[in-house]
């Protein structure tokens, strides 16, 4: 912890002269093609990618991860709007800088729809929803989520359906067969998610006219926006709202469905062949496990309500045959036994 | 004037006071690996599979206990220390400073051997069966019951099962009307193919329902929240309150496969609560059949139990004596915010005592 304290106050006094040299020379370094934003996304990269081995933590190690990308998307966005409002003061027109900004983060936002994979990097913040689903998806697949997202899917559809519906030959048909029904899941899965990053593309081009709005309306109330942090704030603000309009829609309801549904059917067909192998080797199925599991869940039930009775019969010969008082009296199920133990266990974990 | 006037010598300045912030914070985050969430002393009474039920300690120099127990009923989805997270922050705490003798399940995680668990095990086995210990312990034919959120809509049928052993119920942001149409997790929900979810999946990851709930509000919950948070790294006691809220947000149990398909289906796919279809153990559930007193706790700006489906309890119980109890503050904020210690515990405690 030491070594990394010092290591940290070096950074900080090497960080604090590098960025007075740029505020120095701001104007001028301000139309170069190595903009501040993004040297200081390479200097925040380079010091927590030298200084995250010696995190012990997972956790804090994804905090800060966390924290220095969204540190870099916000400086980068401020740094390209203010650049070009402040280009275009110049000539007096900042109505027209801010449609050009917010076109070219639109057009941007439509090729992102189209599966365009080179501005993914870009618009990361506002693929956090979907990078969600990534994640969520890869947690419950054996391949990574970006696998069936990058593949290609046009035209693939009538392609693919010739060779997934060819029946089955010899004694592998079966088999050849489930593989079929694997794929046609698979190519479902992929449009489907294609669909639904459409769908979120649509929704990217709606904060930007939502952020042009506000800009605007800051404009007529006489407000500057004048910080990173401020602008940021308005553009989650905007995600947001055109968010959670777009995701009550029945649109989006039925995608969001038909999204888990298809995942679904993709590792359904998936458990079903690796079933097969599992039984062509002789061990216990997924099937099988859970034919037992019903079984002993039902022993368990079983069990239990049959303690219970027992219970209530000890109870009733204790009191001497009487009728049980109405605190243990239990119409439905017998109660608990009574007894003085610090902690009362009764079944299996 | 410009609308975005930001100079590249106040951006230069604004990246390094942020560069400053996350080169001093990191030393806080890093001290702060051992996160403990649950804080007032506990005991388990009785354990029960991996159900466990715990009874709080009075606090020293606490006024005489309420004779009626409290048992709270926590969702299955996410995990109790939520009540419990951290000394200033504490529904648990605030109900013991008012007297209540305080139980509370924790469900524990299930895994695969609880997939075939239903709600009736759930409700007419494990949690009739704490209720039953409790009563017994205490004597008594019936006791209180606090639900909450999952956990309420749980208190609500079994108080209509066994309407015998609920004193009072206390139901905190429950949701009853499943399909009001600011219930965005319920839309979500309504072209799910639940028995194919479940065939496929078993058990329900934990994954996939925070996946669900940080969809909610994507962009505040996975990328604003950071940036806040670098404003509050230099305080090492503000950093480990964080890093609490997050261990609990991310801390999903597994949910029992077969409780999930029924509670998705009969709750939020046919609103059978409030329909009056849910069947759980034999019993049809009908809200008529809750007599008790109940107090009805909602947030004003909950995003995940929206407050329409909370109040949609007034007028479909039984009961002749019905409160409802409006908090301005979110889901979450119930628990752990400032003004719930201080408005939300105390109004519960008061409720109860005037009624036991």
């Amino acid at each position: 912890m030491t070594s990394s304290a010092s290591w940290t106050n070096e950074w900080m006094e090497m960080q604090q002269k590098y960025w007075l040299n740029w505020a120095d020379a701001s104007q001028r370094l301000f139309g170069q093609q190595t903009t501040p934003a993004a040297a200081w996304g390479n200097a925040m990269e380079n010091w927590w990618q030298t200084l995250a081995p010696a995190t012990g933590s997972d956790m804090a190690r994804g905090f800060m991860d966390k924290m220095v990308e969204q540190g870099k998307f916000f400086f980068q966005m401020a740094e390209d709007l203010a650049g070009k409002m402040q280009g275009a003061a110049g000539q007096g027109d900042w109505t027209s800088a801010l449609e050009n900004a917010t076109a070219s983060l639109k057009d941007a936002f439509s090729r992102l729809g189209a599966g365009d994979p080179s501005v993914h990097k870009m618009f990361a913040f506002w693929e956090l929803p979907f990078d969600n689903w990534q994640r969520m998806a890869s947690s419950l697949s054996l391949v990574p989520g970006d696998v069936l997202r990058n593949m290609p899917t046009e035209g693939m559809r009538s392609k693919l359906d010739r060779v997934l519906g060819a029946p089955g030959l010899g004694y592998t048909r079966e088999e050849q067969g489930q593989y079929q029904e694997l794929g046609r899941a698979v190519v479902d899965y992929q449009e489907t998610l294609a669909e639904y990053l459409g769908f979120f593309s649509k929704m990217g081009v709606g904060s930007v006219e939502r952020l042009q709005w506000l800009v605007k309306e800051a404009e007529q109330k006489k407000r500057t926006i004048g910080s990173a942090r401020a602008l940021y704030d308005m553009w989650v603000q905007c995600c947001e709202a055109e968010y959670a309009d777009r995701v009550m829609t029945d649109e989006y309801t039925e995608l969001h469905g038909r999204l888990v549904n298809a995942l679904m059917r993709v590792k359904q067909r998936m458990s079903v062949i690796v079933d097969e192998y599992l039984g062509a080797m002789n061990m216990p199925t997924r099937r099988e496990l859970r034919t037992l599991q019903d079984r002993v869940q039902e022993a368990r039930r079983e069990t239990k309500r049959l303690r219970s009775e027992l219970d209530a019969l000890k109870k009733q010969l204790a009191a001497g045959a009487t009728p049980a008082s109405p605190a243990t009296a239990k119409p439905a199920r017998p109660a608990a036994p009574r007894k003085k133990a610090a902690v009362k266990t009764r079944g299996t974990r | 004037m410009l609308p975005i006037e930001i100079r590249p010598d106040q951006l230069a300045d604004e990246m390094l006071q942020y560069s400053q912030k996350l080169g001093k914070g990191i030393e806080n985050l890093l001290n702060a690996s051992e996160i403990d969430a649950g804080v007032s002393p506990k005991t388990a009474v009785y354990r029960e599979d991996k159900l466990a039920l715990y009874r709080y300690e009075a606090p020293a120099g606490a006024k005489q206990r309420n004779a009626v127990p409290l048992l709270v009923v926590y969702a299955l989805v996410n995990r109790p220390y939520m009540t419990d997270i951290q000394e200033d922050r504490s529904t648990i705490k605030g109900l013991l400073a008012t007297g209540q003798d305080v139980y509370l399940i924790d469900w524990g995680y299930p895994d695969q051997a609880d997939r075939s668990l239903t709600l009736d095990d759930y409700l007419n086995g494990y949690l009739d069966r704490c209720v039953d210990f409790i009563r017994e312990a205490h004597g008594l034919d019936r006791i209180n019951l606090l639900g909450i959120c999952q956990g309420g809509a749980f208190s609500l049928c079994y108080s209509a099962m066994h309407p015998g052993k609920v004193q009072n119920l206390v139901t905190m942001v429950t949701p009853v009307d499943f399909k009001t149409a600011d219930n965005m997790l319920s839309g979500w929900v309504q072209h799910l193919d639940v028995d194919l979810l479940v065939d496929t999946m078993g058990n329900i990851p934990g994954e996939l329902l925070n996946w669900t709930f940080l969809s909610l509000k994507p962009f505040s919950l996975t990328g604003q929240k950071y940036v806040n948070m670098v404003d509050l790294l230099d305080d090492p006691e503000k950093v480990k309150n964080f890093l609490r809220m997050e261990k609990w947000i991310f801390d999903s149990p597994d949910q029992a496969g077969e409780t999930f398909r029924q509670f998705i289906k009969d709750f939020y796919q046919k609103n059978g609560l409030i329909e009056g279809t849910v069947h759980i153990g034999g019993h049809r559930i009908d809200l008529k059949d809750v007599t008790c007193p109940i107090l009805n706790i909602y947030a004003l700006q909950d995003h995940l139990v929206p407050p329409n489906s909370s109040k949609a309890l007034k007028g479909r119980t039984g009961s002749k004596d019905y409160t409802e109890l409006a908090f301005p503050g979110g889901h979450i904020g119930i628990y752990v915010s400032g003004k719930a210690q201080k408005e939300v515990t105390p109004s519960i405690g008061r409720w109860l005592n005037e009624r036991s």
